[in-house]
């Protein structure tokens, strides 16, 4: 074991974990943040997205020892206090959810993709998101959704 | 953090309640989705002090939108904004037994009771304001939250919690809302979960992780029917914290961090029996040569035999007949979030914490598999990220439970993807022959229809067919199988509709015009018009490799009708654009609905065209994601939904219906893009097969 230290939506962490120890689970159970959720353990669900110097990752493929001194930013730290981010606000308008559980990373690479590209068509954002599953099949309202919050038309 | 109360003494019921009163009523009119022969008498509403209704049901969450939709039913009744009332669901110490959240059931079944609750406790509010006022009720106007008297005084529910000192409502019998003058259902309220979604905030039972949680790891054979036979522990043992359980043919392990768990699992050698599944290669001859005579049973909701008219002389009267054999391979669930649970003992009480679609039976299953009263064991539900059927057994609570037992701290379970896609049911393997007869003027006047360990719902064809006889022969499955989403009517829906679109061709006639001719219910008519319509069915000539399906279906009370449009490049096959058309009666929320027709029907691709569980004599091989391919982003065509609202008509379920119209309107294209008939699900492999047979000869 070791001592890492993490940079969290702004916070310094020292966590006793090993190196190794995927990101998920550092963010999970040793500082609690949930938001970020386990659903392959292999890089390809995308519901444990967060970013990591502004790009997203997938958490459950990163050892926590890689990303020290690096800006990470999870579903937690996207919110300024009780207000939404823009994103946030354009999935519940959309109703771009069943379940939610896949929300959290699909948010998350929306705040990558939009950093990089803000104004996305529809066929960029397909793109940039096919990593994600939502396995409740709200592919279309995720679209519009991320559409809206980039500032474009509803209809992509 | 979360704070697990493992036991619900009275003082934490009132206290997760708040303070107030119970409402209590009889079972006669309030009961559960199954019959039950003893009177119950069911705590339904909870009226805080402040006048927060809270609404307690054995229902639960599964991302179908159900917390909302009862929210706005019990609005509808009580006359009471949204936001003021709070649900309860799924926790077996404080909610009634509604049955499992299954089957499309909750909204054409426990809609109606808790409408019928919240409709008494409003005619509470206005009879109580009634007596103390003196004054005939029948003047008094509830809205808002209260009652009203034409001289201007009003009465809350804050109120009559104040006052209550009685728990039973007897007039069970008040008046629903006339649906026609809906002000609050029928609308498109958002999800009441949205904003603890979008945050990471809503708390699934995998985000569970208290201080003095453990977590628990459990080893396991090759394949469900591995049995234990030996193992040797000291490595594991030496680890610090390092709990090693056996109990009852289950192994594992408890430690103090989920790493530690993992590895402290990998250093206990295991020896397990040498059971085989059986042969993948010969699943299908399996499947047939075991298959047994159609039990003609009780009815119930899906009769395995039905018969109609004659055959027999249906088919000697047929200017065409048809004879084809359809397949369908095993598929998983996959639930985004694996199963986890959380067990706690306190004395001989066990308290679970789990995300299952059956509180009351997982509590009934625990209870008798550590044979125990079920009145010591407590379920407790999070909403759960996604079932569609799949999470209606209890093995990875049991398991929970099993490693806890004899210490005081929670054990939590979390299973992995590979766990969750390879240790619990998948949906049948099936075979359907379907051989029909068809008249000179393109009505079908015989239809023979066997489906072997599919499963014997939507066996009924929703056509008018006057002579039929449809059945299920149940065989003998090398993996375990039970509910998927639909059931066995995905399959079964697959095999009408594309025998139906075959006849189509022999008769020569539009398939839409074709199903127009054999159709006697005019619901079935009108969602096949509007879908078509809303399509532009028969604009545009199909060829060149783009083609244009279509289907329809009744499937649990849902009309569907689904048209589509797809290309066809060699292998592939790119989804383009789907039409489709829903009533499913009185529509108490549009978005929800539309969105669980849009669900059901890119769920439904992933079946159609390339999900596939695999397997060998010894396990399944392709139970993870890298493995399995499911519907994403750029599988998705751009989908339009019309929904019929059928305000005069019962609701009936949504989860389930479109799915099934999905794989025969896929099919249906690619053979009008000028491809071949495919008769197999998923369709991919097969379209592969053909393709490059054709090439051989």
């Amino acid at each position: 074991m070791g001592i890492l230290k993490l940079t969290v939506n702004g916070a310094e962490h020292h966590i006793d974990a090993e190196h190794t120890t995927p990101l998920l689970i550092v963010l999970r159970d040793h500082l609690h943040l949930t938001g970020a959720k386990y659903g392959c353990g292999e890089g390809q669900c995308g519901a444990c997205t967060v970013l990591l110097s502004g790009k997203q990752v997938r958490s459950c493929i990163t050892p926590a020892g890689e990303v020290a001194g690096r800006p990470v930013e999870t579903i937690e730290g996207l919110s300024q206090g009780a207000t939404l981010h823009r994103i946030q606000q354009a999935f519940i308008e959309a109703s771009a959810f069943q379940c939610g559980f896949c929300t959290p990373g699909m948010i998350m690479a929306t705040a990558g993709l939009l950093r990089e590209n803000a104004h996305p068509s529809g066929e960029e954002i397909r793109s940039a998101l096919d990593g994600n599953i939502c396995r409740c099949g709200t592919y279309s309202r995720i679209v519009k959704a991320v559409a809206k919050a980039a500032g474009g038309a509803e209809r992509v | 953090m979360f704070d697990i109360t493992a036991q619900l003494t009275r003082r934490e019921a009132a206290k997760r309640l708040g303070a107030g009163v119970l409402f209590t009523f009889t079972a006669s009119r309030l009961g559960a989705d199954e019959s039950k022969d003893e009177p119950l008498l069911t705590s339904r509403l909870h009226v805080a002090e402040d006048g927060t209704v809270t609404v307690l049901t054995g229902k639960v969450e599964i991302g179908q939108g159900i917390r909302t939709t009862l929210a706005q039913a019990a609005a509808e009744e009580l006359k009471l904004p949204p936001a003021r009332i709070r649900l309860i669901m799924g926790d077996t110490a404080l909610v009634p037994d509604d049955g499992g959240t299954w089957g499309s059931m909750t909204t054409p079944r426990t809609v109606p009771v808790i409408r019928q609750a919240c409709a008494s406790l409003r005619e509470l509010l206005r009879q109580s304001a009634a007596k103390i006022w003196n004054i005939d009720s029948a003047k008094l106007n509830v809205a808002d939250g209260r009652a009203t008297s034409p001289d201007g005084r009003s009465y809350d529910y804050a109120e009559l919690a104040k006052s209550a000192v009685f728990g039973v409502a007897r007039s069970t019998d008040a008046a629903l809302t006339d649906p026609a003058k809906w002000r609050v259902c029928g609308t498109p309220l958002r999800s009441v979960n949205g904003p603890a979604i979008v945050s990471g905030k809503l708390t699934y039972s995998s985000d569970l992780i208290a201080k003095d949680t453990l977590f628990g790891k459990v080893l396991r054979g090759p394949n469900h029917r591995s049995k234990l036979l030996g193992f040797e522990d000291a490595q594991a043992r030496e680890l610090p914290g390092v709990r090693v359980v056996h109990e009852e043919g289950v192994l594992g392990v408890t430690a103090p961090t989920e790493v530690l768990a993992e590895k402290a699992a990998r250093l206990i050698q295991a020896r397990w029996s040498d059971d085989e599944l059986g042969g993948p290669e010969t699943l299908f001859k399996d499947l047939r040569s075991r298959a047994r005579a159609p039990e003609a049973g009780n009815g119930g909701r899906y009769p395995p035999v039905m018969h109609a008219g004659s055959v027999e002389a249906g088919m000697a009267s047929a200017a065409h007949k048809l004879k084809a054999t359809y397949r369908l391979a095993y598929i998983a669930h996959m639930p985004l979030e694996c199963r986890t649970a959380v067990a706690q003992w306190q004395g001989d009480r066990l308290t679970v914490h789990c995300g299952t679609q059956a509180p009351f039976l997982l509590r009934s299953e625990i209870a008798q598999a550590l044979n125990m009263p079920e009145e010591r064991v407590r379920i407790v539900v999070s909403d759960t990220g996604s079932g569609y059927g799949g999470k209606h057994s209890s093995e990875c609570e049991l398991e929970a439970a099993r490693l806890s037992r004899g210490i005081t701290q929670p054990v939590r379970l979390a299973w992995t993807r590979a766990e969750e896609s390879t240790r619990v049911y998948c949906r049948p393997a099936a075979i359907i022959d379907v051989t029909s007869g068809l008249s000179s003027d393109g009505k079908v006047v015989a239809w023979d229809f066997h489906n072997i360990n599919g499963g014997p719902a939507g066996l009924t064809p929703p056509y008018a067919f006057p002579n039929h006889s449809v059945a299920f022969h149940a065989s003998d499955s090398p993996l375990q199988q039970g509910s998927y989403r639909s059931l066995a009517a995905a399959g079964n829906a697959f095999a009408r509709e594309s025998q139906m679109n075959e006849m189509a061709a022999i008769a020569g006639v539009d398939p839409l015009e074709f199903r127009l001719r054999n159709i006697s219910d005019p619901r079935l008519k009108a969602v096949l018009l509007r879908a078509a319509h809303g399509f532009g069915w028969g604009k545009r000539k199909a060829g060149n490799g783009t083609g244009f399906g279509l289907a329809c279906n009744l499937e649990k009370g849902g009309y569907i009708a689904l048209c589509a449009e797809l290309d066809v490049n060699g292998h592939e096959v790119k989804l383009r654009r789907f039409v489709a058309a829903f009533d499913a009666g009185a529509v108490v929320n549009p978005d929800m609905l539309s969105n669980q027709v849009e669900g059901a029907l890119v769920q439904g691709i992933g079946g159609a065209l390339f999900e596939e569980l695999k397997f060998d004599r010894q396990r399944i091989l392709n139970g993870v994601f890298s493995g399995y391919r499911l519907p994403r982003f750029s599988d998705t065509p751009e989908i339009e939904v019309h929904l019929i609202d059928q305000r005069n008509l019962p609701s009936a379920g949504a989860g389930e219906s479109p799915i099934t119209a999905v794989a025969p309107a896929i099919a249906a294209a690619i053979y009008s893009a000028g491809g071949k008939r495919v008769r197999e699900m998923p369709m991919l492999p097969a379209l592969q097969e053909t393709t490059e047979s054709a090439k051989i000869s």
